[in-house]
C-alpha cells in the first residue's frame, strides 16, 4: 500500500480530502481492536500503514490515537513497530491518551525478547511529554543494567531524551554520573559512543548552572578519557570513530611525546573509507600540532593525498563538503599546494558551487612558477556557458594579476578580454583594469589605448560603467576623447540610475576639467547642475560639495580631486585573520562551508523550538547583506527566537540583529560580510536612522515627510520620552527577562489603522514619530507582534512593550514592562494614544 | 557532535513529503515547507548543497527522482552528514533490491521508518551496516519472535553482533562452493587541450569484492604496487621481478583491511565481510595509459556552415576491445540539419543535446575510426557573437583493461578448516569525466 499520491502544498492539519478517509480508518480499527480472529494482523498491518502514510504526507490522524492504542496489543513487531512511531508523533498533542500507551509500552520493556526491549524503551523516550517523564526513570534506570548491548545503546539515548524532557528528572536520579561508569568500561563500544554524545550534550547544558558540570564536562577531554577511548578506537563504528576524533581534537597534550604518540596512533585513520573519519583525523593533527611549526607543516603534506582523493570520489555533494575543507587549508598554506593546481581545474559537468570553490584556489595557489597554466586554464572558463562561473574565472585571473609580481602575460589576456565583445565579459575585465591600474600605474598606456576603443554605450553594469568613468577621469589627457565621452554621459544624467555611477562621473569630470578645462568647462557645469539637482543625497552633497571648493578656491579643489597617486601596494582582505583563526578552530563543522564562525549563525546553546511561520516566503533571504536593512527588522520569528538570537553575537560586535541570522550564510560576494552587518547593525539597534543627530520629535515628523499635524502633547505631560533613546537588542532582552509585566491591557485599533496595516513596517515608522521605538516586528495578516521601546527623557528609564495586534478583530494586546513602575500607566496611556493615532493622516 | 540531525525528508521533485522524519524537537514541523519554498521553488535549487535558512541548515542531496534533506540546528559536520546520507541509500538500495527511486519509496515506507529509527537516534548515527541490519530487520517483518522454532530467532544473536569485534562479518558461515570475485574497476579522467596536451590526467579506481566462503577467513592481496613489491623484495632480499610497478598516489581502504598491517608489511590482509563490498579505493595521477586518443578539427566556414572531423584512436593492445563507445561533440544550437560518415558505429545529431552523437558499440584495440560532418546552421541576428565550443566528451568501457597499469599478483585465502576457492579477477576501464576541448 502506497501512501496516496496527493500534491500536498502545504501541510494544514485541516484537509478536507483527509477527513473522511480518517473516520473511515476509525471505524475499521474500532473493529478490528477487540477482534481475534485469524489474519486479523494482516488487516491490522493494511491499516496501519494507511494511518502512516496519511501522518507522513501531513494529514492529521491524531483523532485515531485511541483507536491505535487498542490495536496496539499484538505480537507482531512489524505492527508494533508502526505503532510505536504514530504513537510518537502524536502524544505531544495528546498528552492524556498518551499515558493509555505507558500501560503497553512499560510491559515491553520486560519483554524477554532484547529487540522488544530496545524498541520499546526508545518508544517510551520519545513520547514527549513532560507530565509522563516519572515513568521513564525507572525502565530508563533497568535498560541502562539490561544484559543486552541492543537494549543498553537504546537507554543511553533515553537518557538524553530524558534530559531534553525534564533536565531536573534526569540529574536527580543520577543518570549522567551512571552514563560515564558506562562510557568508561562498557564492552560494546556503541554504548560508549552514545555515552559520549549524551555526555557532551548534558554536560555543556548543564555547565552555564552548576560548576561540577563544567568540570564534569572538562574532565571528558583529560588525559585518562582521551587514552582510553584512543586505545578502543579501532572497535567503533565509522560514526563513532568521527566522534570520537572530535573529542581528541580537543585535547591540549601536555608534552610533545604525547603529540607524536596520538599522531602514530591514529595515521592509518587517514586511510579509512569513510571521508568523514579522514576529515576528523586531519583536524586532530592540524589541532595537535598547532605549537609545533614544522611538524604542523609536515602535516599538511602528510593530508594532502587523503584529501585530494576524497575530492576526487565521491558523489559531488560530498566533493563540495571536502572542498570546503581544502579550501580552507589553501588559504591558510597556498605554498603547499602550489604544485597541485591541475586538482583544482575544473570539469565541465561539475555543478557551479564545486566550480566555484575551485576557482578561489586556483587563484590562491598561483605563484610564479604556475600561473601561466593557470591563467591559461582560466581563460577557457571565461567562455563558459555558466556566465557566473566564467565572471568568477575573469575575476580569478584579476586577483591574480594582483598577487603577482609578473604581470605581463596577464595583462595582454585581460585586454583580450576586452575584445570578446561579450557583455559581462568586457564588464568584468574592466573592472579588473581598473583595480590593475590602481596597483600597476607603469601599464597605463597599453591598457588606456584598448579602453579607449571600448564604446561606454555597450558598458551596461554599474560596476563595470563606474571602472570606465574612473578610467575615463584619472586618464583623461591620454584619451583623446575623454571629455566628449563624459559629456555625453552628462547629457544621459537622467538615464543613469546607479548613484555609484553618477557619482564615479561627477569625480571624472571634476578630473578631466583640471587637466583640459576648456574642452571640459561645458561638462562640469552641466554635471554640477545635475547633481545639485540629484534627488540622491550622496551625489546631492558631493555635487554641492565640489560647487563650493571651485567657488572658494581652484587650486585647493584640484588638491584634493587630483592629488598625486601612491599606487596601492596590498588591496585589503575581505575576512579579518581572527575570524579565519576561528573558522580554522571549528574545522570539520558547517563554519568552513559557510566560511564563517559558528556564532556568526547559529547560537545553539540558547535556541529555543523555532517555528516557521507559513507566511516566512515574503522574507527576504539571501542577497547582499546591505540590501536586508529594511527587511531585517521586519523578519518574521516567533519572539523568543526574535530575541535570543539577538543576544549570542556580541562577543566582537556589540549588537546584533535578529536579520543576521537571515543572511546568506555563504556570501559569494567579495564584500565583507563583517563590514556589512555591523552597518545593518548600527541601523538596526538606533532605529532614529539618519545618522545619530539629535532631533526633537516633530523635526523627524517633517524629515520623515509624513506630514503629521503637530502632536498634541500627550495626555500625562510630565511624562516625556527620549527621541532618540538607544538600547541594544541584548539590552533589550536581558531587560525584557528580568522585569516583571507592568500593565497587561487589551485596547481596539482604529478602523483607519487597521486599513493602514499593509505590512509591519508600518506601525514602527509611525510609533517612532512618537518616540516610541521598535526593536523587533513580525507577523504577517491578520496577526502581528511588535517589541517596543521608549526611554524617559533626560533620565535613562525604559519602557519595554509587546504589542500584539489583530487585525481582523481590530484588537491590540499590550505588556508593558517599565524601570520605573509608577509611571507605567502614564506610558500606557501615551502609548494607546499614539497608537490611536496611526492611520489617521 | 557528529551530526546530530534534527529531522530527515524523503521528498519527491514536486515537493511532496515522502518519508518525513523528526528525531529532535529542536526544529519546527513544517521545515519541509521552509526547504520547498526557499530551495525546490527557487533559482537556489543545485546552486549549493548545504543553505541555511533560519536557524537551521538543510543539506539535500538528489538521488534520481529524491531529494534527501537533513536538517540540522547546531554546528554540524557537513562531510559526515552527507557521508551518512550516501550510506544510507546503499543501505536502502540493498534491502530494495538495486533501485532507489520514488515508486521504490512508496512501496517500502514501513520498512524505510523501521530502518530509520535504527539507523539513527535522537540524530545520532548509530548502526548502518547492511549485513547486521538485515539480521533483525527483515522486508517480511519477524512474525512472532516467540516462535519456537530456533531458526526464527537470529535476533539476540544478531544484537550481540550490531557493535561486535568483526562487525562486518557474522560467524558461522556454511557455502558449498567456496568462491572469491574481485574485480578492478577504474575510471580515467581526463581534460585536454585543444592543443593535443594533457591538462589534466587521473585514475580513481576500486577493487570490489564479492565474497562467498565459509566460516572466518583471512585474506591476502598482492599488487604490482611500489610501496608493496619493495617491501616484499626487502623481506626477500632479492630484486623485484621485471615488469611495470605501480605507484598509488593515495589508498583508502575498507573497514575490514587491517590498517596497522598494511602499515608495517604492505600487504592488504582482511576478513571480508559476506557478500558485496568494496575493499579498496585508491587514486593515480603518474603514469596513466590513456585508452583513447580524441583528435578534432572543427572548422567554422561562414555563419552558416561548419565542418567537423573527428579521429579517435584506441590504444590499447590490438586483442582487446572496448565497449559502448559513446563520443558526444557539440554543435552550436542553431543547428539546422547535419550529414555524417562515419568508419565504424553510427551517428546521430541529438538536439536536445546540441551534440552529434557517435556511437560504435565494439571498439577494437589499435584502430582509428572517423567521423566527418557536415553541419549547417540556421543564420541567426541574435547569435552574432562566436560560439563558445563546449569540450567533447566521451563514455567508454574496456574490459580487461586497466588504465593505471594495476594487476593482481596473488589472492590467497586462509581458513582455519582449509578448504580451497576459486578466485575470479576481472578488470574493467570506464571513463570518468573524459573531455577533449577542441
Amino acid at each position: 500500500m502506497a501512501p496516496p499520491a496527493q500534491s500536498q502544498r502545504s501541510s494544514s492539519p485541516s484537509q478536507p480530502s483527509g477527513k473522511s478517509e480518517v473516520s473511515d480508518l476509525k471505524l475499521q480499527l474500532r473493529q478490528l481492536a477487540g477482534s481475534r480472529a485469524p489474519g486479523v494482523d494482516d488487516s491490522k498491518r493494511e491499516l496501519f500503514k494507511k494511518v502512516i502514510s496519511y501522518m507522513t504526507i501531513g494529514i492529521d490522524v491524531s483523532s485515531l490515537f485511541g483507536e491505535m492504542v487498542m490495536c496496539s496489543a499484538t505480537s507482531d513487531i512489524v505492527l508494533k513497530k508502526m505503532c510505536y512511531l504514530y504513537v510518537g508523533n502524536y502524544a505531544k498533542v495528546n498528552p492524556d491518551l498518551a499515558l493509555l500507551t505507558i500501560n503497553f509500552l512499560q510491559r515491553d520493556c520486560h519483554d524477554e525478547d532484547p529487540m522488544i526491549r530496545g524498541l520499546a524503551l526508545r518508544s517510551l523516550c520519545s513520547l514527549r511529554v513532560a507530565n509522563l517523564v516519572e515513568y521513564l526513570v525507572g525502565p530508563l534506570g533497568s535498560g541502562l543494567k539490561d544484559s543486552n548491548s541492543y537494549v543498553r545503546v537504546v537507554a543511553v539515548i533515553g537518557v538524553l531524551k530524558l534530559y531534553h524532557i525534564s533536565a531536573s528528572t534526569c540529574v536527580d536520579a543520577d543518570f549522567p554520573s551512571t552514563l560515564k561508569h558506562l562510557m568508561l568500561n562498557d564492552s560494546d563500544t556503541q554504548v560508549v559512543a552514545n555515552c559520549l554524545s549524551a555526555l557532551q550534550e548534558i554536560w555543556s547544558a548543564e555547565a552555564t548552572t552548576s560548576e561540577e558540570a563544567s568540570r564534569e564536562r572538562e574532565a571528558l577531554i583529560s588525559k585518562p578519557v582521551i587514552y582510553y577511548l584512543l586505545n578502543r578506537i579501532k572497535e567503533f563504528s565509522e560514526w563513532a570513530q568521527c566522534l570520537v576524533l572530535e573529542l581528541v581534537a580537543k585535547y591540549v597534550p601536555v608534552e610533545s611525546d604525547e603529540i607524536f604518540d596520538i599522531m602514530n596512533l591514529l595515521e592509518d585513520r587517514l586511510q579509512h573509507a569513510n571521508g568523514a573519519v579522514v576529515l576528523a583525523t586531519i583536524k586532530v593533527f592540524l589541532h595537535l600540532t598547532l605549537s609545533l611549526t614544522d611538524v604542523h607543516q609536515q602535516v599538511y603534506e602528510r593530508i594532502k593525498a587523503p584529501l585530494l582523493t576524497l575530492v576526487s570520489s565521491g558523489s559531488p555533494e560530498q566533493s563540495y563538503a571536502v572542498l570546503s575543507h581544502l579550501h580552507i587549508l589553501v588559504m591558510r598554506a597556498p605554498y603547499i599546494f602550489s604544485s597541485d593546481y591541475k586538482h583544482f581545474y575544473c570539469q565541465y559537468n561539475e555543478p557551479s558551487y564545486v566550480k566555484r570553490l575551485k576557482l578561489e584556489m586556483l587563484t590562491a595557489v598561483a605563484n610564479e612558477s604556475n600561473t601561466y597554466e593557470i591563467v591559461t586554464e582560466l581563460c577557457e572558463y571565461a567562455a563558459n556557458v555558466d556566465i557566473p562561473i566564467a565572471r568568477e574565472s575573469i575575476r580569478a585571473v584579476g586577483k591574480i594579476a594582483l598577487q603577482q609580481y609578473d604581470v605581463n602575460a596577464i595583462v595582454d589576456r585581460l585586454l583580450q578580454f576586452l575584445e570578446m565583445e561579450k557583455d559581462y565579459v568586457t564588464a568584468e575585465a574592466l573592472v579588473l583594469v581598473k583595480d590593475l591600474l590602481r596597483k600597476y600605474p607603469q601599464w597605463s598606456h597599453d591598457c588606456i589605448a584598448v579602453v579607449g576603443n571600448i564604446s561606454s554605450k555597450n558598458v551596461q553594469e554599474p560596476k563595470a560603467k563606474a571602472a570606465l568613468i574612473w578610467m575615463l577621469g584619472e586618464y583623461s589627457q591620454d584619451m583623446q576623447d575623454a571629455p566628449y565621452i563624459l559629456e555625453s554621459l552628462v547629457e544621459n544624467w537622467d538615464e543613469e540610475h546607479s548613484a555609484e555611477v553618477r557619482l564615479h562621473l561627477l569625480t571624472a569630470v571634476m578630473k578631466c576639467f583640471f587637466k583640459r578645462p576648456p574642452e571640459t568647462q561645458n561638462a562640469l557645469g552641466a554635471a554640477l547642475a545635475a547633481g545639485i539637482a540629484d534627488f540622491h543625497q550622496d551625489v546631492h552633497d558631493r555635487a554641492l560639495f565640489y560647487y563650493r571648493i571651485l567657488q572658494y578656491n581652484v587650486s585647493v579643489a584640484e588638491h584634493v580631486v587630483n592629488p598625486p597617486k601612491q599606487a596601492v601596494s596590498v588591496f585589503a582582505d575581505t575576512q579579518s585573520s581572527e575570524i579565519k583563526d576561528r573558522i580554522f578552530d571549528e574545522f570539520n563543522s558547517l563554519s568552513v562551508v559557510y566560511q564563517k564562525p559558528s556564532y556568526m549563525f547559529t547560537d545553539k546553546e540558547h535556541r529555543g523550538p523555532f517555528e516557521f511561520s507559513d507566511e516566512l516566503g515574503n522574507l527576504s533571504i539571501g542577497g547582499e547583506a546591505a540590501d536586508n536593512v529594511v527587511s531585517a527588522q521586519s523578519v518574521e520569528a516567533n519572539d523568543k527566537d526574535l530575541l535570543l538570537t539577538t543576544s549570542e553575537k556580541e562577543e566582537t560586535r556589540g549588537s546584533s540583529t535578529n536579520g543576521s541570522a537571515y543572511t546568506a550564510p555563504y556570501d559569494s560576494s567579495s564584500t565583507s560580510v563583517f563590514a556589512s552587518q555591523t552597518r545593518i547593525e548600527s541601523e538596526i539597534s538606533n532605529p532614529t536612522s539618519a545618522g545619530h543627530a539629535p532631533q526633537a520629535s516633530l523635526g523627524i515628523d517633517d524629515l520623515l515627510g509624513l506630514g503629521l499635524p503637530a502632536a498634541p502633547a500627550p495626555s500625562s505631560p510630565q511624562l516625556k520620552l527620549s527621541s532618540k533613546a538607544v538600547l541594544d537588542p541584548s539590552a533589550f532582552q536581558q531587560k525584557w527577562r528580568q522585569l516583571p509585566v507592568a500593565l497587561s491591557q487589551e485596547c481596539s485599533v482604529s478602523p483607519q489603522g487597521v486599513a493602514a496595516f499593509t505590512g509591519p513596517q508600518a506601525l514602527p515608522r509611525h510609533m517612532q514619530s512618537h518616540s516610541i521605538h521598535c526593536i523587533a516586528s513580525g507577523g504577517q495578516s491578520p496577526n502581528f507582534k511588535f517589541f517596543f521601546f521608549a526611554q524617559k527623557a533626560e533620565e535613562t528609564s525604559n519602557y519595554l512593550v509587546e504589542c500584539i495586534i489583530n487585525t481582523s478583530s481590530a484588537k491590540a494586546q499590550i505588556k508593558i514592562k517599565a524601570d520605573d513602575q509608577s509611571t507605567s500607566s502614564a506610558f500606557s496611556t501615551l502609548f494607546q494614544s499614539a497608537l490611536s493615532r496611526f492611520g489617521i493622516p | 557532535m557528529p551530526v546530530a540531525a534534527s529531522a530527515i525528508y524523503f521528498l519527491n521533485l514536486r515537493g511532496d513529503v515522502l518519508i518525513n522524519r523528526l528525531y529532535r524537537d529542536d526544529v519546527g514541523g513544517n521545515m519541509v515547507d521552509a526547504f520547498r519554498m526557499h530551495i525546490m521553488q527557487t533559482k537556489e535549487l543545485g546552486t549549493c548543497p548545504v543553505r541555511q535558512i533560519g536557524g537551521c541548515s538543510f543539506f539535500y542531496m538528489r538521488i534520481s527522482n529524491v531529494y534527501i534533506v537533513i536538517v540540522v540546528s547546531s554546528n554540524a559536520n557537513v562531510a559526515c552528514a552527507f557521508k551518512f546520507v550516501v550510506e544510507a541509500v546503499a543501505l536502502f538500495k540493498s534491502y530494495f533490491g538495486g533501485a532507489f527511486d520514488e515508486d521504490a519509496i512508496r512501496n517500502n515506507f514501513v520498512l524505510i521508518y523501521e530502518l530509520l529509527d535504527e539507523i539513527m537516534d535522537f540524530g545520532y548515527p548509530q548502526n548502518l551496516s547492511p549485513e547486521i541490519l538485515k539480521l533483525y530487520i527483515t522486508q517480511e517483518g519477524v512474525r512472532s519472535p516467540f516462535s519456537s522454532k530456533p531458526s526464527d530467532r537470529p535476533v539476540p544473536n544478531a544484537t550481540l553482533q550490531v557493535t561486535g569485534a568483526v562487525g562486518w562479518r557474522r560467524e558461522g558461515l556454511v557455502y558449498k562452493k567456496n568462491e572469491v570475485f574481485l574485480d578492478i574497476v577504474e575510471s580515467v579522467n581526463l581534460l585536454m587541450s585543444s592543443k593535443g596536451s594533457v591538462l589534466r590526467c587521473d585514475v580513481t579506481g576500486k577493487i570490489l569484492m564479492k565474497c562467498f566462503l565459509s566460516g572466518m577467513p583471512d585474506l591476502k592481496l598482492g599488487l604490482n604496487d611500489k610501496i608493496g613489491l619493495e617491501k616484499e623484495s626487502q623481506l626477500k632480499s632479492r630484486p623485484t621481478k621485471s615488469g611495470k610497478t605501480i605507484e598509488l598516489d593515495d589508498v583508502t581502504f575498507h573497514q575490514c583491511v587491517n590498517l596497522t598491517r598494511f602499515n608495517s608489511e604492505k600487504t592488504v590482509s582482511f576478513v571480508p565481510p559476506d557478500g558485496e563490498f568494496e575493499l579498496m579505493k585508491y587514486r593515480i595521477t603518474e603514469g596513466v595509459n590513456l585508452p583513447f586518443r580524441v583528435l578534432p578539427t572543427i572548422k567554422e566556414l561562414g555563419r552558416t556552415r561548419m565542418e567537423v572531423n573527428v579521429k579517435v584512436k584506441s590504444v590499447f593492445g590490438a586483442k582487446m576491445f572496448a565497449l559502448g563507445v559513446v563520443i558526444k561533440i557539440p554543435v552550436p544550437k542553431q543547428t539546422a540539419k547535419t550529414s555524417f560518415q562515419v568508419t565504424s558505429g553510427r551517428a546521430k545529431y541529438n538536439a536536445a543535446i546540441d551534440c552529434l552523437v557517435w556511437k560504435i558499440r565494439k571498439f577494437p584495440g589499435q584502430t582509428e575510426p572517423t567521423l566527418s560532418a557536415e553541419v549547417e546552421l540556421i543564420s541567426t541576428m541574435a547569435e552574432k557573437k562566436s560560439w563558445t565550443r563546449p569540450p567533447i566528451q566521451m563514455e567508454f568501457q574496456v574490459p580487461m583493461f586497466t588504465a593505471s597499469g594495476l594487476r593482481v599478483r596473488f589472492l590467497k585465502v586462509w581458513e582455519k578448516s582449509g578448504y580451497n576457492t576459486v578466485e575470479w579477477v576481472r578488470y574493467i576501464t570506464k571513463a570518468g569525466s573524459y573531455e577533449v576541448r577542441c
